[in-house]
């Protein structure tokens, strides 16, 4: 759990371990050399990117995640209780393919689902998988999920321009922003890296209200 | 909302919170009370902390390769890679890991604490790819890193039998260097995939007739002639073939060793040969031939070895010994010119280590050159009037041949208006020497009166040289260039492409991150090189080959004072020696088959750049 200040923002440094109220600000990343700012609502509201749990929730948890990071599905149970007890809450989960072409492969495929309205339910089973994935392993999966594949690869080939763009913008804030790796969370104004137990995902959420 | 608030307030008020909160935590002992704060696991470190690599070179090429892993860290064994820049895979030896048979994650191998890996010898740089967790915490995204190229990895590799490893060193390509070059095999494994070592051979060596005709070997006919018209009474057939055979073959184990030196130096032996003081030595030895010829003295050259082989047996092997030295110096330092068959075979020696086959290639060449010059050698001597007071006229013609030959040497070091007055000299010196001021008797014969005009001819090309070089000119075929010049008259400066010349790897580079959106084209040139002023005057004068160029970054690489950063330059370029034209497209790629090396003609240029 981690206060993103300005300058750490900025330069990816972010001080291990301190738990504060402050908030993180969305800076312009000057030494990245970005001439666009980048804002809270980019990295809360991308438009583009699909929302779970309450869509009007006053609290949004951003998730930036792979869907072969084992930290990221062994977590993801927890944080949909959390994020289904509280009622309140919006879901961002960011695709932040880290592991190499099954992980982009499997983003491109639950982005698709989400053109067919399907995103939750590919996005579940594959969070659902264990360990690393392939081709067949992901294909084999969302069909398990009475889910049409060539549909979803088609529904992502129709808007790849959208979907690419959608991961291109979350690599860079990920970089903007410092992350370290996946899963790393927004909760309201602040980053935690790493997974969180039920009860910091509550506090933090407490937090964020407050 | 978040999104409602101001944002330049939220930034700034989240300031303060946050410089507040930093000074009230150095003031209650923030770094214990922190831990306190946290669940079971630290605030994951940054990824270079929890995973500090160490790189051993070894002396062999190969590379030991040392994780220092934090504790509740672990590496992946499968996300471990390396890879040149040319996108092979470097093998990797890894000791297997601890099984991490988490039925969340699979069975995966991963490494705690310490990992040693062992890393096989590449051709220039490497990329090293690696990418692992905090225990129950975080994923790191892949880390990259390149290690750069190791001096003992070239040799190394030239112990791996060739067919085992790609030919990469035209593909080499340094870190941070913004051009790729093309991965064409080359000119020999090209040959050799179609059809084995004798097609190879067979290749060169019509490669090397094909040459003979160019102008590169123009210089080595009147070297032979001279040669054989030294012989005066004695030449005859036999002896003619005889000579020019050892000539030929001189010539061609010249060019032979010429691989052999580059394989054992690595570095390219004929660039080393066109360094202004063995220019200079040519050009004394031309001046002694010529004064010789001349009958100043016999050729004392190979006297002392004519001495201790006449002692042997025949009386003539001193000549075939001067021959021989002839043959193989001429090779040398006549033929400047950089062809694609010699480029290709050098480069391929370079790449895969293979002297045995690239020498004989390139000693097939040599004789694939040398044979118009034994048909000169066989016919010359049949062709020649026996013995007879015209030999005497016809050494001193070639006393001045090779006179000229001198100050044609000596001009690709340092060319300027006493180049074009030693140019007068001899010309004036000849037309004298042909009769041009001596009285023809009436009754004169047309061979005389030719020779004369030739000898008037002379004495006033010399003439307006030396009026030349008085106002400063330098081009012997331009001489009252000036003259032209300072009238302003005509079209003015001819038109030329613009090339923004470079002469280390550094300002190569940055001559093309300046253009880097563009095609560009590096043209490897060099003051002494010969073919170079004719692509100069054929190739670059043409409108159609300025039209072409003008949308791109030309960029001439010049290696007229050659030296370790000239040959860092053509290393990088992948490239032997001038004339070289490489062409890269706007990703600063070389796209296949668009290389051109030696003498060129528009369309060739035309064609390349049209792939581009």
């Amino acid at each position: 759990m981690t206060r993103i200040t300005r300058r750490e923002a900025l330069t990816g440094t972010a001080a291990a371990g301190l738990v504060t109220m402050a908030g993180f600000s969305f800076w312009p990343g000057q030494s990245a050399a970005q001439d666009q700012e980048l804002t809270v609502e980019d990295v809360l509201f991308d438009p583009a990117n699909p929302v779970m749990g309450n869509k009007d929730g006053d609290v949004t948890i951003v998730e930036f995640f792979d869907y072969q990071c084992p930290y990221c599905k062994a977590n993801h149970p927890i944080l949909k209780d959390v994020v289904e007890n509280d009622g309140n809450v919006r879901l961002v989960m960011k695709d932040w393919p880290i592991f190499g072409a099954p992980s982009i492969l499997a983003a491109q495929l639950a982005l698709g689902a989400s053109s067919l309205g399907q995103y939750k339910t590919a996005s579940d089973a594959l969070m659902e998988t264990e360990g690393r994935l392939s081709k067949d392993l992901i294909h084999d999966t969302l069909a398990l999920a009475d889910l049409d594949v060539s549909a979803l690869e088609k529904a992502y080939e129709d808007s790849r321009e959208k979907w690419d763009g959608l991961m291109a913008r979350n690599s860079r804030q990920a970089t903007l922003l410092g992350l370290q790796g996946t899963p790393a969370f927004i909760i309201g104004k602040t980053i935690y890296p790493g997974s969180m137990s039920d009860e910091a995902l509550r506090d933090a959420i407490a937090k964020a209200r407050a | 909302m978040i999104h409602s608030q101001n944002l330049k307030r939220f930034a700034l008020s989240s300031l303060i919170t946050a410089c507040l909160a930093v000074i009230s935590m150095f003031l209650s002992g923030a770094p214990t009370q922190a831990q306190l704060l946290l669940t079971e696991r630290a605030a994951p470190m940054q990824v270079a902390d929890a995973f500090k690599l160490e790189v051993r070179d070894r002396d062999d090429g190969t590379r030991e390769l040392t994780w220092e892993i934090a504790k509740g860290y672990y590496l992946y064994r499968d996300y471990l890679a390396a890879e040149t820049d040319a996108g092979t895979k470097v093998p990797l030896v890894s000791p297997s890991g601890i099984p991490k048979d988490d039925p969340t994650f699979g069975s995966v191998e991963v490494y705690y604490d310490l990992v040693q890996v062992d890393l096989a010898a590449a051709e220039g740089p490497v990329t090293l790819t690696y990418q692992g967790c905090q225990e129950d915490g975080i994923c790191y995204p892949p880390v990259t890193r390149t290690l750069p190229a190791l001096a003992a990895s070239a040799q190394a590799l030239a112990s791996i039998p060739a067919d085992k490893q790609p030919i990469e060193t035209e593909a080499a390509k340094d870190q941070g260097s913004q051009l790729t070059l093309s991965q064409d095999g080359g000119l020999i494994e090209g040959l050799r995939q179609r059809g084995g070592v004798l097609f190879v051979l067979t290749g060169f060596f019509a490669f090397g007739l094909l040459l003979a005709f160019t102008p590169c070997m123009f210089p080595m006919y009147p070297i032979l002639a001279g040669l054989l018209s030294g012989q005066g009474q004695k030449l005859t057939a036999r002896r003619g073939i005889t000579l020019s055979s050892v000539y030929v073959l001189a010539m061609a184990s010249a060019f032979g060793l010429l691989g052999v030196a580059a394989a054992w130096s690595g570095q390219n032996l004929q660039i080393v040969l066109q360094s202004p003081v063995a220019i200079y030595v040519a050009a004394a030895v031309f001046v002694i031939l010529a004064l010789s010829m001349f009958g100043l003295f016999e050729i004392q050259l190979p006297a002392a070895w004519t001495r201790r082989i006449s002692t042997v047996g025949t009386s003539s092997g001193g000549t075939l010994g001067g021959a021989a030295a002839l043959g193989f110096s001429s090779a040398l330092i006549m033929g400047p010119c950089v062809t694609a068959p010699l480029a290709g075979a050098l480069l391929y020696i370079a790449g895969t280590g293979d002297v045995a086959l690239g020498a004989a290639a390139l000693f097939a060449l040599g004789l694939g050159q040398g044979v118009p010059l034994l048909v000169v050698g066989a016919l010359g001597a049949r062709a020649l009037p026996r013995a007879g007071g015209w030999m005497q006229g016809f050494k001193l013609a070639f006393g001045f041949i090779f006179l000229g030959m001198s100050i044609w040497l000596i001009g690709r070091v340092s060319a300027g208006p006493e180049i074009l007055a030693l140019w007068s000299a001899l010309l004036i010196g000849g037309g004298i020497f042909a009769g041009a001021m001596d009285l023809l008797p009436v009754n004169a014969g047309p061979v005389r009166r030719l020779i004369k005009t030739a000898g008037v001819f002379s004495l006033l090309a010399g003439a307006i040289m030396l009026f030349g070089a008085a106002l400063g000119g330098d081009d012997p075929m331009r001489p009252l260039d000036r003259l032209r010049a300072s009238a302003g008259s005509g079209e003015g400066p001819e038109k030329s492409v613009n090339f923004v010349t470079v002469v280390s790897r550094q300002s190569l580079e940055a001559a093309l991150s300046n253009g880097a959106a563009k095609p560009s084209l590096i043209y490897v040139t060099a003051d002494w090189c010969v073919t170079c002023r004719v692509i100069e005057r054929e190739v670059w004068a043409d409108a159609s080959v300025q039209a072409a160029l003008s949308q791109m970054t030309v960029i001439a690489a010049d290696v007229s004072d050659f030296g370790p950063e000239g040959q860092a330059m053509l290393d990088q370029l992948g490239a032997v020696g001038p004339p070289t034209m490489i062409f890269l497209n706007s990703d600063g790629k070389e796209p296949p088959n668009t290389r051109i090396v030696g003498d060129t003609t528009v369309k060739a240029v035309l064609s390349s750049t049209g792939m581009l």
